[in-house]
């Protein structure tokens, strides 16, 4: 019985690690490109959030009030609705200055990326400064609820109920319509798809901007339980960088099942060896990377044997 | 690292490779790779700050301050950073000290023991840098120690607790300014055991802080006839305690001992109270750093804490020192200083000092200013008089403990101050015993 409560723990861990992923996937899949500023746009998705759910000092005018008169649970959900938008557009100027590194060394986009995510942290220190925020939550998803003698936190079931459909959505856009299709085989072959005639430069910015909304999605749910700061960016973007090479490149559900493991592996270790709890993760990444260099689901390359 | 410095590199040029036209795995892994490399070097650039012209007459006095701008403990580094910049503009207003204009120059350095040796380093070969401040991380103040050891350069630790840094990590350079884990856990314990229950569980940042400060708390429980019925070690940036918090519900102690800072503390409050769990066992923190609880919601800050000083003591000059804070610095999104900053400003301005009363920048003669000084409460706005001991260099001071006020006679008004102990009362007597300091001829001189 000691061990179940841990068991659930760490695959709610890990939805929520998968969460965080998803998006950095996505992008790196169809444009080859790493964004290291997803964590950037998962730290703006948690203050646009904030700024829609209880606008405070320079963003409250004499709207606000009225506004704050509606029910948290609405502002909350328009929340969840706004914040990845914005922060989708925002993804979208970057595309656009991305465009130019396309083809060209890897090293430009990673310092491109690299950039927005200074200019974005900074940015949002200069909005809403540096301290500590919080996300001010409804009642019915706040709060603790007792399962045998064990105390849960009613805001992590929601936030892994949201994670797993929100994961289950992605799925579906990708598999049954034909958006997911043109996606799907932009990330096979690109050029094929633009010999096709579908426009490749509307298709990527399309791609990055589901890619950070995500992202920004996922700052959203994690605020309550991480935190608020301007530079909580990094916690994010190192274990979804580790995720998507554990799961295998390009793989929708080798991401899933690599964070799910990241996540049993994390919380196991942080209850039974808990010095290892971090470490543990890399540990995993270096086992199976060591045998299995594509991850769990890459696709085999000719030079396998 | 200076702005000129960084330029030096000629551009890339930009080169055309095949994944221009064919996407290939090759390139993707390549992209992969240097990824993982560009993550690797996810910090914040180095930033000079050059607070004052060179004087035309006398070459400026340098001060380097090695306050971390990026990682764990950023938020402090930046308040006492802030501190220390007090403090020297007070002094060059004066006219700066033995009639040299003092400038700052600040290196971020990360929370990261290796950068902050490689920031000392260069601080003190390429810069120039008379005297160091800053540091809030342990082990990155124990780096900088050990270069600064090297060079006979003086070292000031403002912000970091580990009982290790005035005991077996001791140096002749370095001087301690802020309380350590053993002067709040003799504080505290005693008290909390009788008040709370003998089963303790200690939760204890994975560093050398954290470790140090957990044997200090362990020690005096056992002491007085309490048990540790777990230690849980918590590696630095963790963010989701579930697994922390599911462990202490099975385990069901009276007493949670918790040596977390940072970010980790923020993270931690926040998912403790979450599941209420602040209300079923009591919690206590060791310490309490005024920017890691700044902006949190009043339920967050649960359990007693220690801490060194307090915006709002009735004592004569603080609230002159706090009026002087809000006036140089507008607008800060923290409004009112804590004890990081108190602790940048009080070193500071205490290391000028001696650098005048000494009327040189050599370092024995500063050293010996520094060593046994005595500093009475008023001038630093504390309970009782402080001084620094001359066996270990640490600041012995006024431990204060206290909890959150439920009833704020002013904003920000978030500490209900509960004790202040006599620094004789908290002696931290093992240092005594593990700091050996080198000897005046042992240290270099070191004079700039």
């Amino acid at each position: 019985m000691t061990l179940l409560p841990h068991l659930v723990n760490g695959v709610a861990l890990g939805l929520l690690f998968a969460l965080i992923a998803l998006g950095f996937m996505l992008v790196v899949s169809l444009m080859e490109t790493i964004n290291l500023a997803h964590g950037s746009f998962f730290a703006l998705g948690m203050y646009i959030a904030l700024l829609v759910i209880a606008p405070t000092g320079e963003f409250a005018g004499a709207w606000s009030e009225s506004w704050r008169a509606l029910p948290i649970v609405w502002r909350y959900g328009i929340a969840l609705l706004i914040a990845p938008i914005v922060v989708g557009l925002v993804g979208m100027v970057l595309e656009v200055a991305l465009r130019r590194t396309y083809g060209r060394d890897p090293l430009y986009g990673l310092l491109l990326t690299f950039g927005a995510a200074l200019v974005l942290e900074e940015g949002i220190r200069a909005v809403w400064g540096s301290t500590e925020k919080q996300l001010p939550l409804p009642d019915a998803i706040a709060g603790a609820f007792v399962i045998g003698d064990l105390i849960y936190a009613r805001y992590r079931l929601f936030a892994c109920a949201f994670a797993a459909l929100a994961i289950g959505a992605l799925w579906l856009f990708l598999e049954k319509t034909p958006y997911g299709s043109i996606i799907k085989a932009g990330a096979h072959d690109s050029e094929m798809v633009r010999a096709l005639g579908i426009n490749l430069a509307r298709l990527r910015l399309f791609v990055f901007a589901l890619g950070v909304a995500l992202a920004g999605l996922a700052g959203v749910v994690m605020a309550p339980i991480w935190g608020m700061r301007p530079h909580v960016g990094v916690d994010a973007v190192v274990p979804a960088f580790l995720i998507i090479v554990l799961g295998g490149v390009g793989s929708f559900w080798g991401a899933v099942v690599a964070a799910l493991m990241v996540g049993l592996v994390v919380g196991l270790t942080g209850a039974y060896a808990s010095e290892w709890s971090l470490l543990s993760m890399y540990l995993l990444f270096i086992a199976v990377v060591t045998f299995r260099a594509r991850g769990f689901f890459g696709k085999k390359s000719v030079l396998d044997v | 690292m200076s702005t000129k410095d960084t330029d030096s590199k000629p551009p890339v040029a930009a080169t055309s490779t095949p994944a221009a036209t064919d996407p290939s795995r090759r390139s993707l892994l390549k992209t992969i790779a240097a990824g993982g490399a560009g993550a690797a070097t996810f910090f914040g650039p180095w930033k000079t700050n050059h607070v004052w012209a060179q004087a035309a007459q006398k070459k400026p006095l340098v001060i380097g301050l090695t306050m971390d701008a990026s990682g764990q403990y950023a938020a402090s580094g930046g308040m006492e950073r802030l501190g220390a910049m007090m403090a020297i503009k007070e002094f060059n207003d004066k006219g700066g000290v033995l009639g040299r204009r003092i400038e700052s120059i600040h290196m971020d350095t990360e929370t990261t023991p290796a950068t902050g040796s490689r920031v000392a380093e260069r601080m003190i070969t390429r810069n120039d840098a008379a005297f160091l401040i800053g540091g809030v991380h342990s082990g990155v103040a124990n780096a900088i120690s050990q270069v600064a050891q090297k060079y006979g350069c003086i070292y000031f630790n403002t912000n970091s607790s580990s009982p290790t840094e005035s005991g077996k990590d001791c140096h002749r350079v370095k001087f301690v300014w802020d309380g350590n884990g053993t002067n709040f856990a003799e504080a505290i314990v005693r008290n909390a055991m009788k008040a709370n229950g003998k089963s303790w569980v200690l939760l204890t940042n994975d560093y050398v802080w954290g470790h140090n400060t957990a044997k200090a708390t362990r020690t005096l429980v056992e002491a007085y006839g309490g048990k540790i019925v777990d230690e849980l070690m918590i590696p630095q940036n963790t963010r989701d305690f579930a697994s922390y918090l599911i462990k202490l519900q099975q385990i069901k102690p009276e007493v949670v001992a918790t040596a977390v800072g940072g970010d980790d503390i923020k993270a931690l409050r926040q998912q403790v109270v979450q599941l209420g769990l602040e209300k079923k066992m009591a919690w206590i923190n060791n310490q309490q750093d005024w920017p890691d609880v700044y902006g949190l919601g009043p339920e967050q800050i649960f359990g007693v804490f220690g801490t060194t000083w307090y915006w709002r003591l009735d004592l004569p000059g603080v609230k002159e020192f706090v009026d002087a804070y809000q006036k140089v610095y507008p607008g800060m999104a923290i409004r009112v200083p804590g004890n990081v900053y108190y602790n940048g400003y009080v070193a500071t301005r205490e290391l000028l000092r001696c650098v005048e009363e000494a009327g040189t920048t050599a370092n024995i003669a500063v050293i010996k200013k520094l060593e046994g000084r005595k500093m009475t409460a008023r001038d630093r706005m504390q309970a009782f008089d402080a001084t620094i001991d001359p066996a270990t260099h640490q600041c012995q001071q006024t431990i204060y403990m206290a909890s959150y006020n439920d009833k704020p006679a002013a904003k920000d008004d978030l500490f209900r101050m509960l004790t202040s102990s006599d620094p004789k009362d908290v002696v931290d007597k093992e240092a005594a015993k593990t700091c050996k300091l080198e000897t005046y001829e042992a240290t270099p001189t070191f004079e700039v």
